[in-house]
């Protein structure tokens, strides 16, 4: 950490590409943070992976009717996450055999739409930047869409954050006060739905997962309350993803001259902190 | 396979009637080119003596991206004459001959026949103006193989052919003369050789060239230094791929633009129709004139101006 500034890459801040990748990895990290210690308390990491998954379908389509990738990658997620309300299995087992089914299914009409993605509208590109992310080469005008949207979720998340507490920790606790669980449930799916397509605008649709599982669940190997692990999954999440970016941009000066892909970075970091946090696994949260 | 032919050859010569060879020498050469310019060049040489087909004429495709369907197998198979790209362009081509072996069939890759390494960066080897003049030669001498009694045809075409290229080279040897070195940026490296040719000095980072060609993410330190040669006027064009388009591609090109850079627009294959090998290439050389000389964008080849 001693002389962090002076070992900045010269020219990182000043670079449009780097300030892009900044601001909107910010609002995807610190959106997924705070959605991902909910969905892990709810035990909905692999729903959270299949509406990833999901939404690339979307991001695909984007690429093929010219439209912002950012609302095919939404679009697809919010109806990924109407369909996982829809079934709403309560068993656990049950749960995870049908997010399965429908996650292939997603990422079948990913393929279908990347082919023609690459066959008719000559977007070559596509498939690496849906899947794995093309974070220094997002489109003009998504940054401030994706602040608009991440400050958006964050409003919301403040207000429904006691009730989803709660929901997710003794939902018939929450039913016998009065709190809507089914409402409650899918605004969460929602949140979960704009934080997997922020995140897959970064890092990409199958990588998106890391980012809102591998903070939270770093974040709640370390914290006591949810309150502090919410607080400390956004630093994980934030310092991931701008670390990664700089790593991205460093790596310029050692490979060659290529730059290594950012998503490789801040999912290392993700994985490195992770690990690091097993360390002292010993606690345990009192909710 | 090289040694088979001329033992068919000598055994024909000696036993007068020989069936096999006049039914043979009667149908025309089953020719294909992977790429479209390739076809046409084959056509321009093999003229009536060869039916010829094209794999990769779609213009809105990337043939970096091509997918291969059984039928096009098919077609590779049955073909006595191919001509092929190398240099990973079209190594599915080379795979599926690989998986019909056919002693009889004759194969040029362009790769192998100029004599480059694998790992020559840029692929597209069209645009060199040395490169089709070889591969007519090439053509004319086996088709003279394979056609004895049309080899004096298929020499003039040949000649023809390489006469034809004259008013391109006369259009790069003015891009020459009248602008040495002119600055231009491109998106991708599918006219880099053609630009050489003319003289001009590419200043958009070859990394970054081939992240867009091959669809990585680029390195924010290219894209900044790309931004930079259209917002500080540092260029005199953007040549700028109209066969893979992507966001990034998209903001150069808007870039390029706001800044009232002229646009060049290049293809991967030959834009069709109305257009062979030769007066694309001139057509393209002189949008870049136009450019350079002019200041004007070129609108897509085979588009109505406007």
């Amino acid at each position: 950490m001693v002389g962090a500034g002076a070992l900045l890459t010269p020219g990182f801040f000043e670079n449009g590409p780097v300030r892009a990748a900044l601001g909107v990895s910010f609002c995807a990290a610190m959106l997924s943070a705070m959605v991902g210690v909910f969905t892990i308390i709810r035990g909905q990491s692999f729903a959270g992976h299949a509406l990833a998954d999901v939404s690339s379908a979307g991001g695909a389509g984007a690429f093929l009717f010219g439209v912002n990738p950012l609302f095919g990658f939404l679009g697809l997620a919010v109806l990924g996450a109407g369909v996982l309300e829809m079934v709403g299995v309560q068993r656990a087992r049950e749960r995870d055999l049908a997010t399965g089914v429908f996650l292939g299914a997603g990422l079948g009409v990913t393929a279908l739409l990347l082919y023609f993605d690459v066959t008719m509208r000559s977007t070559s590109g596509a498939a690496i930047s849906v899947m794995f992310g093309s974070m220094f080469a997002i489109p003009p005008g998504m940054v401030k869409l994706s602040l608009g949207l991440g400050a958006g979720a964050m409003v919301v998340m403040a207000m429904i954050h006691r009730p989803l507490l709660l929901c997710a920790a003794a939902p018939e606790l929450a039913g016998v006060q009065g709190v809507n669980v089914r409402l409650i449930g899918f605004l969460h799916l929602l949140m979960l739905a704009l934080a997997v397509t922020l995140s897959a605008m970064t890092i990409g649709a199958i990588l998106s997962t890391a980012l809102l599982i591998g903070p939270a669940a770093a974040a709640l190997r370390l914290a006591r309350r949810p309150g502090r692990a919410i607080g400390l999954a956004v630093v994980i999440g934030v310092a991931a993803c701008w670390g990664g970016v700089w790593l991205a941009y460093d790596s310029y000066n050692w490979s060659g001259g290529h730059g290594w892909p950012v998503s490789f970075f801040i999912v290392t970091i993700i994985f490195t902190i992770y690990l690091a946090s097993g360390l002292r696994r010993d606690r345990t949260m009192r909710v | 396979m090289l040694k088979s032919i001329p033992a068919v050859a000598v055994f024909c010569l000696v036993s007068a009637p020989c069936p096999a060879a006049a039914a043979a020498a009667a149908a025309p050469v089953k020719a294909v080119g992977v790429e479209t310019q390739y076809a046409d060049v084959i056509a321009q040489i093999g003229g009536r003596y060869v039916t010829v087909s094209a794999i990769i004429s779609d213009p809105n495709t990337d043939p970096h991206e091509f997918e291969l369907n059984p039928k096009i197998a098919a077609r590779l198979a049955g073909a006595q004459l191919v001509v092929e790209n190398g240099l990973g362009y079209d190594d599915w081509a080379g795979r599926m001959l690989d998986a019909a072996p056919d002693a009889q069939r004759r194969v040029i890759n362009v790769q192998r026949l100029l004599g480059l390494p694998d790992n020559t960066p840029n692929p597209h080897l069209w645009y060199d103006p040395l490169t089709m003049p070889r591969v007519a030669d090439a053509l004319a001498a086996i088709l003279a193989t394979m056609q004895p009694q049309h080899a004096d045809d298929f020499r003039a075409n040949a000649a023809r052919f390489d006469a034809s290229l004259g008013p391109w080279r006369a259009a790069l040897a003015a891009i020459k003369s009248a602008d040495p070195g002119v600055p231009v940026a491109v998106t991708e490296p599918v006219g880099d050789a053609l630009l050489t040719a003319a003289g001009a000095e590419i200043l958009t980072p070859f990394t970054l060239q081939a992240a867009i060609m091959n669809g990585t993410d680029p390195a924010p330190q290219d894209v900044a230094a790309q931004d930079l040669l259209l917002s500080g006027h540092k260029v005199r064009a953007l040549v700028y791929n109209e066969q893979v388009t992507d966001p990034l591609t998209a903001s150069f090109l808007a870039l390029a633009r706001a800044n009232h850079i002229p646009v060049v627009g290049v293809y991967e294959t030959m834009p069709a129709p109305g257009y062979d090998y030769q007066s694309w290439m001139l057509a393209e050389t002189m949008a870049l004139r136009a450019a350079v000389e002019h200041g004007q964008s070129t609108p897509p080849l085979g588009k109505a101006p406007g």
